[in-house]
C-alpha cells in the first residue's frame, strides 16, 4: 500500500515537471502558478521518498527493495538509513535533492522572473531525466513476487553512523552542482553573463562544495575505523571519482570568489559549472555500472550503466554544446601580471584541471587498456601518489601567498616579513628533520603545511584589526580556509609517512611494550547486541605519564548475513591515534596489529575548518 | 618588465606545469601499473613475470586453506582450470573464505607460487571484479561449486 502511494507520488511529480517544460508561447502561465507547480512536484517527490522510508521502518517486506536490504531485527536508525543504503533508494534520494535544490532556489532567489523560470525549467528537465531512470530501470517500489516474513538484511559494514549520513551529504554535494549547472545554462540562454547569476552561483556552489567536502571526509573517516586497514584514503576508483568533482568544484568556487567582472573568467566559470555536474554524473555512472573494478561493491547492472551513460552524454553534450554556441564573444583584457591575484587564480585553476585530468586518466586507464589490448591492469596508490602530489605542490606554494597578492600591481605589502618568516621556518624544519629521521616527503609536507598556516596568520595580523564581530570573521575567511588546508597537509604527511606498525602474538594476561607505552591484554568478552554478537578484546595501555587507557578492538558476527566484521579499536589523542585490530586466534594466542598513526586528528580538524569556512562564505553576502 | 613580457612568462609557466604533468603521467604509467590475471592466464603467459608484482583474481580453493603459526597463511587460488599457491602473512579480510572470490596482489616466486602482499576479499557475496567475472563466465566457471 505504502509503496503504491510512493510510486504514484513519484509518477505525478514527474508529470507535473513535464508540464513545466512546455514553452511559454504555447502554454501561457503565470510565474506564480509556475512556481506553485514546481513546488507541488517537490512536495510529491518528498512524499515518495518518505513513503519509502516508512516502508523500511515498518519492515514492509511486500516491497522487494525492503526485502532485499532490510531485516526486522535492525535498529531503527539503520532501518531509516537503509532506505538510501541501496541503489534504488539512493537514486530516489538523488532526485529528491534535485527537486529540493530547485525549491530552495525558488524561495531564496531574487533574480528576475524570466531568469528564475528558465533555471527552474532546466532543473525540472534534469529531474525528469533521473526520474525516468528510476521508473524505467531502478524502481524502489517493486512488489515482492513471493510472500516472505523476513528480509535479507543490510550489509553489516554499512550499519554505521558515519556511513548513514555519508550518502546524503555526498549527494547534497553532487546534486548541488545540478543547480549551478542550471544557472550556468540559463545564463547562457539569456545571453547574459552578468553579476546577478554570479552571485547566486557563488552561494550555491559554495553550499554544494561544503557538503561534498563533509561527505567525502565522512566516507574516509568511516573507511579509517571500519575497514580496519589503518588508512583513510586508498585511491580506490570510488574515492577518485568523488575527488574529481570536488577539485573541479574547488576551482569553480575560487573563480567565483575572485571574479571582478572579467568576461574571460565568466566564460571559464560557465565551463567549470558544466564540468562539475558532468563529473558528478560520470562518477555515478562509473560506480553504478560496475565497469570499474573496485573493492567497494555496489549494485551493478549493465542496463543501468547504459542508461546513466546516456544521461551523461545527454547533459554533458547539451551543456557543452550550449556553451560553444551561446558564449558571448565580447573581448576584454585580463589584468594579467606576473604575480597578481588574477594570474595566481589562473595558475591555480590550471593546476586543478591538470589534477582532475590525471585522476580521471588513472581511474579510467584500466578500462581503456582492456578495450584496446584485452589486458587487465590495475592502477593503484603508487601511481596517484607520484603524479597527483607533485602536480599539487606548486599549487600549495601559491596558496600560501595568493590571498595577499594585489589585484593590479606586482607588489606584495610588507614583502620582507614574509621572506624572513619563511627563512626562519625552513631553518627550524631543517633542524628538526636533521635531528629526527629525515624523509623528503615528510620535509616538504611539513614545510608547506606550516608555511601555509604561518603565512595566513601573518596576513591576518597585518591586514585586519582584530575584533569579535562576524564581519571580522568573514573578512579573514579565505585565510581560515587556507589554514584548514595547511593543518590537513600536516596531518596527511605525518600520518602517512611516520606511521608505525607493530605485530604481536599475545595471550590473555601478556604485556608487551611499544615505544613509550606498555600494552596489556586483559581479557576477551562476548557481548550480545540486538542484531549481532560481538567479541571484544580488552586491552589496556599504560602511558608514560601513568595514565591508563582502554582500547577494545573486536569482531562482530552478524547472524542474518552470516558475516564477520572487524572492529578496529582506536584511541584518539591530539597527537596520535593508537589503532588496534584483532587478528586470528590459535591455541588461545591472538594476533594483534597495533598502528601508531601520528596526527590523524589534524586531517579531520583541517576538514572541519574548511567546511566551517565554506559555511561562513555562504552566509557572507 | 613590460606587460606583454610578464604574460609570456605566465604562459611559459603554465606550459611547463602542463608538460611536467604529462611527463609524470607517462613515466608513472610505465612504472606503477600492476597487471591483473586469472590463474590460467598467468600460467599461459609467456612473458617473464617472475619477481614482478601482479594481481590475481579467482576463488579460494576449497580445502586448500592452511593456517601456519598465527598470521601466516597458505591457500590455493583457482579458476577451476589452473591454480596457484599463495603464501600470505598478515590479517586476512573479514570476508575471506574458502570457495569465495578473492583478489591477491603479490610477487611471483616461481611459475606457480605467489608471495602475497595484499589479499582483498569481496565486500559482499556478489563481488567479483567485472572483468575477471567475464573471463570466468566465458569459461563457464561463474557461480559453480568449487572443490
Amino acid at each position: 500500500m505504502i509503496s503504491l502511494i510512493g510510486f504514484f507520488a513519484l509518477c505525478f511529480s514527474t508529470i507535473f515537471s513535464f508540464t513545466l517544460l512546455i514553452p511559454v508561447s504555447i502554454f501561457k502561465i503565470n510565474i506564480k502558478y509556475f512556481i506553485l507547480i514546481f513546488r507541488l512536484s517537490t512536495f510529491l517527490v518528498c512524499i515518495s521518498f518518505i513513503s519509502l522510508i516508512f516502508a523500511y521502518v515498518s519492515s514492509d517486506f511486500t516491497n522487494f527493495n525492503v526485502f532485499q536490504n532490510s531485516h526486522s531485527d535492525k535498529p531503527l536508525i539503520y532501518k531509516i538509513t537503509g532506505a538510501w543504503g541501496n541503489h534504488e533508494g539512493s537514486i530516489l534520494l538523488w532526485i529528491c535533492m534535485i527537486s529540493l535544490y530547485g525549491f530552495f532556489y525558488s524561495l531564496i532567489s531574487k533574480s528576475a522572473n524570466e531568469f528564475k523560470i528558465l533555471v527552474l525549467k532546466f532543473q525540472s528537465a534534469l529531474f525528469i531525466i533521473f526520474a525516468l531512470f528510476i521508473i524505467l530501470t531502478s524502481n524502489p517500489f517493486l512488489v515482492n513476487s513471493v510472500f516472505v516474513e523476513e528480509g535479507l538484511g543490510l550489509n553489516p559494514i554499512l550499519q554505521d553512523p558515519a556511513l548513514a549520513i555519508h550518502p546524503p551529504m555526498l549527494y547534497l554535494g553532487y546534486v548541488g552542482f545540478s543547480l549551478v549547472f542550471s544557472l550556468a545554462i540559463a545564463s547562457l540562454f539569456r545571453n547574459n553573463l552578468d553579476q546577478d547569476w554570479i552571485n547566486e552561483a557563488r552561494t550555491w556552489s559554495m553550499i554544494s562544495w561544503g557538503f561534498l567536502t563533509a561527505g567525502i571526509a565522512l566516507g574516509s573517516y568511516w573507511a579509517y575505523y571500519e575497514l580496519g586497514w589503518g588508512g583513510w584514503w586508498f585511491w580506490d576508483p570510488v574515492e577518485n571519482i568523488s575527488l574529481m568533482p570536488w577539485i573541479a568544484g574547488l576551482a569553480l568556487v575560487h573563480s567565483l570568489l575572485m571574479i571582478r567582472g572579467e568576461q574571460a573568467i565568466e566564460k571559464w566559470i560557465v565551463f567549470l559549472a558544466i564540468l562539475c555536474f558532468s563529473l558528478s554524473i560520470l562518477g555515478t555512472f562509473l560506480v553504478r555500472s560496475g565497469i570499474l573494478t573496485s573493492v567497494h561493491s555496489f549494485a551493478s547492472d549493465a542496463s543501468r550503466g547504459l542508461f546513466i551513460l546516456l544521461i551523461f552524454f545527454l547533459t554533458t553534450g547539451f551543456g557543452f554544446l550550449i556553451f560553444l554556441i551561446k558564449t558571448p564573444s565580447k573581448k576584454d583584457d585580463l589584468h594579467l601580471l606576473l604575480i597578481n591575484k588574477t594570474s595566481a587564480l589562473i595558475i591555480n585553476n590550471i593546476l586543478m584541471m591538470i589534477t582532475v585530468f590525471t585522476i580521471l586518466l588513472g581511474t579510467i586507464y584500466p578500462i581503456i587498456i582492456e578495450v584496446l589490448t584485452n589486458k587487465r591492469i590495475s592502477v593503484g596508490g603508487p601511481y596517484f601518489n607520484s603524479t597527483v602530489l607533485p602536480i599539487l605542490l606548486p599549487g600549495f606554494l601559491l596558496m600560501s601567498i595568493a590571498p595577499v597578492l594585489s589585484w593590479k600591481t606586482n607588489q606584495i605589502k610588507k614583502f620582507r616579513i614574509y621572506v624572513i618568516c619563511f627563512l626562519i621556518l625552513s631553518l627550524i624544519v631543517s633542524l628538526q628533520s636533521y635531528f629526527t629521521s629525515f624523509n623528503t616527503w615528510g620535509f616538504i609536507g611539513l614545510i608547506l603545511g606550516s608555511w601555509i598556516i604561518i603565512a595566513s596568520i601573518i596576513s591576518i595580523m597585518i591586514r585586519h584589526r582584530f575584533s569579535f564581530t562576524i564581519k571580522y570573521i568573514t573578512s579573514i575567511n579565505s585565510f581560515i580556509a587556507h589554514i584548514g588546508v595547511g593543518v590537513m597537509i600536516i596531518g596527511v604527511t605525518f600520518s602517512s609517512i611516520y606511521q608505525k606498525e607493530y605485530n604481536f602474538n599475545i595471550e590473555v594476561g601478556d604485556k608487551v611494550s611499544l615505544e613509550n607505552e606498555i600494552l596489556k591484554f586483559n581479557d576477551m568478552q562476548i557481548i550480545e547486541e540486538k542484531n549481532y554478537q560481538s567479541l571484544k578484546a580488552n586491552i589496556s595501555i599504560k602511558k608514560k605519564n601513568g595514565n591508563i587507557i582502554y582500547i577494545k578492538p573486536g569482531k562482530n558476527y552478524y547472524p542474518v548475513s552470516k558475516m564477520i566484521t572487524t572492529e578496529a579499536g582506536i584511541y584518539h589523542d591530539w597527537f596520535k591515534d593508537i589503532y588496534i585490530t584483532l587478528g586470528s586466534e590459535n591455541n588461545n594466542i591472538w594476533f594483534i596489529r597495533v598502528l601508531i598513526n601520528p596526527l590523524v586528528s589534524f586531517i579531520w580538524l583541517g576538514v572541519i575548518i574548511m567546511v566551517f569556512s565554506s559555511a561562513i562564505a555562504v552566509i557572507k553576502k | 618588465m613590460s606587460l606583454r613580457f610578464q604574460r609570456l612568462i605566465l604562459i611559459i609557466i603554465t606550459l611547463v606545469f602542463f608538460c611536467s604533468a604529462v611527463l609524470l603521467i607517462l613515466f608513472n604509467t610505465q612504472k606503477n601499473i600492476v597487471f591483473f590475471y586469472t590463474p590460467s592466464e598467468l600460467i599461459k603467459n609467456d612473458k617473464n613475470l617472475l619477481e614482478k608484482k601482479v594481481r590475481i583474481g579467482g576463488y579460494v580453493k576449497k580445502n586448500s586453506f592452511l593456517q601456519k603459526p598465527l598470521n601466516n597463511y597458505q591457500f590455493k587460488i583457482t579458476d577451476n582450470i589452473s591454480e596457484l599457491l599463495v603464501f600470505y602473512e598478515g590479517i586476512l579480510p573479514d570476508l575471506f573464505k574458502e570457495g569465495q572470490g578473492t583478489v591477491v596482489e603479490g610477487v611471483l616466486n616461481n611459475k606457480k607460487i605467489i608471495i602475497a602482499s595484499k589479499v582483498y576479499a569481496k565486500h559482499d557475496e556478489n563481488y567479483m571484479p567485472a572483468s575477471i567475472k567475464k573471463e570466468l563466465e566465458k569459461n563457464n566457471q561463474w557461480k559453480k561449486d568449487y572443490k
